[in-house]
Formats: C-alpha cells, structure tokens, sequence
C-alpha cells in the first residue's frame, strides 16, 4: 500500500505576532492573503493548523523552514487520511 | 524614537544609539547562546580543498536536545515522537542553528558601524526579511526568560518600575512593536 501522506502542524504560540505569522504563511508557502489569515486564525483560536501535507520529506522541509522563521512546527502522519 | 523607512525596495532604519546599543547586545548575546559547542575554524570555509574535506564530517551519532529552553524554543522539535524528534535533530539541528546565526550576525554587521562610532543615525540599505526573522528570534528568546503568556502584559504594567523585569518586558514591547512596524513596510 502507499504511504499515507504526511501533515506539517503548526501550534500556537503567546509570541509570534498574527501578523508576522500570517506573512511567513504566505512567504513559505504562496498562499493568498485571504487563505494565510484563514490559517494563521485557525492556529491562533484552534491552538493548531494544518498547513501543508505530502511526503515525509516535504513535510520535514517545511517544518525546517517554518523553524528558519521561529514559527512553532512538527509533522505528523495523517491519521485522518 | 526608532523606526523603519522604505523607499522603493529599500529598507533602512533610524535608530538612537541607545536603541542601537540594547539592539546590538541582545543580538549579541543570543550569537553567544546559539554558539554553544561551536568551535572556531582555522580554514577558510569559501576554500575549495576545504569545501572539499568537509564533506568527511559525518552526521553526529547523537544530538541531545538542548537543555536551555530559549534554545529548546529556537530549535524545537519537529516530532512529537522522541525517537524521530532525535534522528531529525541530528541531521538538521546544525543547518537550523547556522541559519539563525547568520541572520544575527547579518544584523549585528550592519549595527556594528553606529555602535562604534557612538552615534545615532540611520542603518542604511538593511535585508529586512533577515531583520524580521531577527527580530522574531530576539523576542521568542526574551519571551522564554520573562515567561510570557496571554495575561504577561497586565502583569507586567503593574510591577513597580524599580523591578527590573519590568524594564526587560519594556524591551521585548518595544521589538514587537518594531517588528510590526516592519511588516506594515513590507505588506503595503
């Protein structure tokens, strides 16, 4: 069987400003405005988001980069999938 | 009082030498924190016989995770899972440590000239996705040391002012509003 794919998390945290969060969204990953704020609300009223999905190896490129930015990040296997 | 300006494309930032000089010693001290085990090279990194030899580094058997928790902050996790939390760290940690090291010292470069001369004045021509990242990185550190939370900024207005924490708190308040400053700039 395939893999499941893989999720990146990303947790709220009291620091990282809404807006700073809402810009590394969109810097990382190319989101539109609308859709990183979408996100960045989900992360911050949730206390999580979901924020991309694919193999290990992209989710654990994404995490690296989300860490580069000092936003809070893990990856996980998608039990939802 | 500080502030960014931007005209076009580029960045640069006025700043007073006070403000300079709390700038330039935080970053400072974060270097001196992310340093740990980093030891210094007698090679020149850009060399190609270098370049080269390093390649014969091989991953680190192990690499625990770090006892400080602002470096446990800057370096998290990326499983919940120990075990992959561990093989992830050992491949990766270095890479995530250089980077903000290098966003630091980016920073610390360009502050180092007004620091010097004591003299305010404005950072001409600064990287200011590197400044924001840098900026992020100082105040999740400080963050850890005052142990923010939701309710940090009552608590923190009504110490006395004779309390020193007080004074820290003021300064990490001032990077937040400082890096919000900078996003308004780069958003608009």
């Amino acid at each position: 069987m395939f893999d499941k794919p893989w999720i990146t998390i990303v947790w709220d945290d009291p620091v990282n400003l809404m807006s700073y969060v809402t810009f590394v969204f969109i810097k990382l990953f190319g989101f539109s405005k609308e859709k990183a704020h979408e996100l960045m609300m989900q992360v911050h009223t949730n206390g999580r988001a979901v924020v991309s999905s694919g193999t290990r190896e992209e989710m654990e490129r994404d995490v690296q980069r989300l860490h580069d930015h000092g936003l809070w990040a893990t990856l996980a296997r998608d039990d939802q999938g | 009082m500080s502030e960014f300006i931007r005209e076009g494309d580029i960045y640069s930032l006025d700043l007073t030498i006070d403000e300079a000089h709390i700038l330039i010693n935080l970053v400072e001290q974060l270097l001196e924190l992310l340093g740990e085990g980093d030891f210094h090279h007698h090679y020149d990194e850009n060399d190609p016989f270098a370049q080269l030899m390093s390649q014969l580094k091989a991953a680190p058997e192990e690499i625990a995770p770090p006892e400080d928790p602002v470096l446990m902050r800057l370096l998290p996790n990326a499983y919940a899972d120990p075990e992959a939390a561990a093989d992830f760290r050992r491949f990766t940690e270095p890479t995530l440590r250089g980077n903000k090291q290098r966003t630091l010292r980016a920073v610390r470069e360009s502050l180092s000239e007004m620091v010097d001369l004591e003299q305010a004045g404005i950072v001409d021509d600064i990287d200011a996705e590197l400044w924001l990242m840098a900026i992020n990185d100082l105040r999740l550190a400080l963050s850890v040391r005052l142990d923010i939370n939701e309710e940090s900024h009552d608590v923190f207005e009504s110490l006395p002012d004779s309390d020193p924490q007080k004074s820290i708190y003021a300064v990490y308040f001032w990077l937040g509003w400082l890096q919000e400053s900078l996003l308004e700039l780069l958003t608009q």
